[in-house]
């Protein structure tokens, strides 16, 4: 063979190559989640650094000097920097020093899972929605921290205080534990709802809307006056509208549609919203509104990705009078209309959501994000001082207050009864407070981030929202009806994976038909055919699987 | 979208393969026009969405706003270049992104280029099981959870290496040098071996001189993955002054479009939508030096793949 030229020698080294490759045997490596969950309290012996005795309202300060790490999202305009004075107040308040692990936002839920799955989480983990501690349940990569609470007074004293007990139970999952705790709110109103353009409803002579009925009334005026244009539209695809208009129908639709099951009090079980006659009564209200243009298809089907930039541009072009929108919107189109025309004289208010056959009610009183600790924090010898100071941070007012608006005396001041102002020399741009002043709260010293919103009594709130959105607020509050949460009923493993199997398609059917209908591209006389359809997608087999997880975890706990 | 239009203007303008000394007929003619015609279409297709976003970097957010802007800046604007350009961040991602590029590349030329030489070897025993075990990453592997158990148990995380190791050799490109490798002619190494030469010197000396348009083309493909690449990042990395560019991007498109879920929305109160316009200035920005590596490879790029691919 002509080959055998080469020197054996020779050939050892390439053989190196071989080793990189090796990396193959990665697969052995896949361990994750832990055995957390079966030993009630566990860790509570683990008490390094905690206060005894620690009570509601009382400065958390550990007893020794402690470091932890917490899982930090970052958004794009709001860069995280070490600098922050946020980390040092806290650390000098309470010998805690925080050590952030930065997720970018833009994937922030993705990334959380990854790192939880493998078992490489930071203690803290914030940020989490009520609901969203569900996938981790079974590994036991989380801790139940209903087994905690008896360490957070805070929480306690809180949730009692402002009577959110009955929610709390409903965050229990099959094991009748919640392994988040959530942020807690004094008071809770629909982010979103209703825009409109008070001067145009004045000049028609119509007033704001308390009902669904009286804004048809008022839309009927506005398009007499203006005939080409389409008074109402909603910028999100329909999801919003829908959102805060089934409330008022009595049923679920669009943002809130949620599972798809709405809880029928008389009949003691589930029943699935889009069937129902409330749904099928507001499909119908829209479809109304559409046929005899007062309300803008195009802003039903136009794709949004978050952005209501069209959507202003027809209110700046007064081709809508109303829209739907949160308090940032109103400034959006503020904006615009100024753009459109520097002089132009206008009055934007956002209003609570209209009532409807169902009384004059609104989506049900709402938890805000909190936190989960991964499993392993619970042999970490200082434990019980995290529990403890993680119940300080989210939950005790002065916390609250710091987390919001920095140190008092150098940052805010407040007065005797409680109303808090910025410092001259500070500004906090995200709420338009203050502009002129030199450092940003939020920017440059850290506070008012996503830990600040978690917890806040209906003062905190009111203190940097702007008047209008606290006159929303107040509004709501007084006229308006939280509808009842619904009973929980939490699936396990399997039964999670069968219902999603089921109800992606049926809410996919809802959403389809729910638009057909609106827009009248099927007439609603086929409403009876769509219900058979939707009962031929497996409608009962899911409402079963949901009204026996009810069942079960009623007769639980 | 840079790969895809530079491959099209490219075979635009090689000349087509006329047939010596035949006349044109008038079929071939047409086909001709016709074939000039379909590639300049589909290359402006292409250019379009480029030419667009810079006519935004260079415009005011109004008239982005207002659906102004498509071929050629509305409302010139710089300041936001200026604004960009002062962001501490967005420098230290763009050194991070430059780093990762330079080392992985080098680190990726050095791997991709001894392995394909060694499997280019027949007469290697054991070459079938190097290959097998190449190609088999191709079709399988570990998945998302025990690859970056893996890379953290290694303790990588939170290092270039995290970022530069996992895409180091692609068996796309080992594949395609390997073949490159086989055509060479035995005969130069032969006499290189009756000369004196080893293995290393063979390899030095003789063939990767030989081999400048597969190497050009692999660098190319390289950094062009590395640069572009922003899930390594994403997965290993927790520390913001270690993202890459990429990442930085990313968070800022996405950071636009924070209101597509109430929930998020509804977070609204700590976060301003970024302007379309920063966005623009930062793909630009973030896009420009490696569109400026493409024309001094260009040359290389195309006859290494005819090389790599068609001949032998």
């Amino acid at each position: 063979m002509k080959r055998d030229l080469t020197p054996r020698a020779h050939r050892r080294p390439w053989q190196l190559g071989t080793a990189a490759l090796a990396a193959t045997s990665m697969l052995l490596l896949a361990a994750c989640g832990g055995d957390g969950g079966e030993e009630d309290g566990a860790g509570t012996e683990n008490t390094e650094g905690s206060m005894s005795g620690f009570a509601a309202d009382q400065q958390f300060k550990a007893t020794e000097p402690v470091d932890f790490s917490i899982l930090w999202t970052d958004w794009p305009d709001l860069p995280i920097k070490d600098s922050w004075r946020i980390f040092d107040e806290i650390a000098e308040r309470t010998n805690v020093t925080l050590e952030p692990t930065n997720i970018p936002f833009s994937d922030a839920t993705e990334k959380r899972s990854l790192l939880i799955s493998a078992g490489d989480a930071p203690d803290i983990i914030p940020l989490v929605y009520t609901g969203e501690d569900a996938p981790f349940v079974s590994s036991g990569a989380v801790l139940p921290m209903s087994d905690y609470v008896d360490l957070m007074p805070n929480f306690e004293k809180y949730v009692q205080e402002w009577d959110l007990g009955g929610m709390i139970d409903n965050l229990r999952q099959d094991d009748g534990k919640y392994y988040m705790v959530p942020g807690l709110q004094e008071v809770s109103v629909p982010v979103f709802s209703m825009i409109l353009r008070k001067d145009v409803f004045d000049e028609v002579g119509a007033p704001v809307p308390e009902t669904w009925d009286e804004l048809r009334d008022a839309l009927v005026k506005i398009k007499e006056k203006h005939p080409d244009s389409y008074p109402l539209a909603d910028g999100f695809e329909g999801q919003s509208m829908l959102n805060y208009a089934a409330h008022a129908f009595g049923t679920v639709g669009g943002w809130g549609f949620g599972n798809g099951t709405f809880w029928d009090e008389e009949a003691g079980e589930f029943t699935y919203a889009a069937t129902s006659d409330g749904y099928k009564e507001m499909v119908e209200y829209f479809h109304g509104l559409v046929e005899d243009g007062l309300l803008d298809p195009e802003s039903l089907t136009a794709t949004s990705d978050g952005s209501t930039d069209e959507l202003s541009e027809k209110v700046a072009n007064s081709a809508v009078f109303a829209a739907s929108g949160a308090s940032g919107t109103v400034v959006e189109f503020q904006t615009a209309l100024q753009a459109a025309d520097p002089d132009a004289e206008f009055e934007l208010v956002q209003i609570a959501p209209p009532g409807g056959p169902a009384g004059q009610v609104v989506e049900p009183r709402n938890f805000w994000h909190g936190f989960m600790i991964s499993a392993e924090a619970k042999d970490d010898p200082n434990f019980v001082a995290m529990v403890q100071f993680l119940d300080w941070l989210y939950y005790s007012p002065d916390a609250r207050e710091l987390l919001r608006w920095g140190i008092e005396g150098e940052t805010y001041t407040k007065d005797a009864d409680g109303t808090i102002t910025i410092d001259p020399e500070y500004s906090l741009d995200a709420f338009n407070i203050n502009p002129d002043g030199k450092t940003d709260l939020q920017k440059d010293l850290g506070f008012s981030t996503f830990l600040a919103e978690a917890t806040e009594s209906r003062a905190l709130k009111e203190s940097y929202n702007s008047d209008q959105f606290v006159e929303y607020m107040d509004r709501v509050l007084e006229s308006r009806t939280p509808r009842e949460p619904f009973p929980p009923a939490p699936l396990d493993d399997a039964e999670l994976e069968q219902a999603s199997l089921l109800s992606t398609p049926l809410k996919d059917s809802v959403d389809t038909n729910t638009l057909k209908f609106v827009l009248g591209d099927r007439p609603l006389s086929e409403w009876d055919a769509y219900v058979t359809e939707l009962e031929g997608q497996n409608l009962q087999g899911y409402l079963d699987l949901i009204n026996g997880a009810q069942q079960r975890f009623a007769e639980k706990n | 979208m840079v790969t895809q239009s530079g491959m099209s203007l490219s075979s635009g303008r090689v000349r087509p393969g006329k047939p010596v000394g035949a006349r044109d007929t008038r079929g071939y003619r047409a086909f001709t026009v016709f074939n000039t015609a379909a590639l300049v279409v589909v290359s402006l297709l292409m250019l379009y969405p480029f030419v667009t976003v810079l006519a935004q970097s260079f415009s005011s957010p109004g008239a982005i706003k207002a659906g102004m802007v498509s071929f050629w800046p509305v409302g010139f604007n710089l300041e936001t270049y200026r604004a960009v350009a002062q962001d501490q961040m967005f420098w230290t991602s763009y050194r991070n992104t430059v780093v990762y590029t330079l080392v992985g590349t080098t680190v990726a030329m050095v791997l991709t280029t001894t392995f394909a030489f060694v499997i280019s070897k027949r007469h290697l025993r054991g070459r079938g099981v190097l290959i097998g075990i190449a190609v088999f990453t191709m079709f399988f592997n570990g998945g998302l959870v025990p690859n970056y158990v893996l890379i953290s148990s290694l303790g990588l995380k939170n290092t270039m290496w995290a970022v530069v190791l996992p895409g180091a050799v692609s068996v796309f490109n080992l594949l395609v040098m390997k073949s490159f490798f086989e055509n060479l002619p035995q005969e130069l190494e032969e006499a290189a071996q009756i000369d004196g030469l080893g293995w290393f010197g063979i390899f030095g000396r003789i063939v990767l001189p030989l081999s400048k348009a597969v190497l050009a083309t692999m660098v190319l493909f390289y950094s062009v993955a590395y640069w572009n690449d922003w899930f390594a990042a994403f997965l290993y990395l927790d520390k913001n002054d270690l993202f890459p560019v990429t990442l930085f991007l990313r968070n800022l498109i996405a950071g636009a479009s924070t209101t597509a879920s109430e929930g998020a929305a509804a977070v609204g109160s700590t976060t301003q939508a970024v302007s379309a316009n920063i966005q623009a200035v930062t793909m630009i920005l973030t896009i420009v030096p490696i569109v400026c590596v493409y024309p001094f490879v260009q040359r290389f790029f195309v006859s290494g793949v005819m090389l790599g691919s068609v001949k032998g």
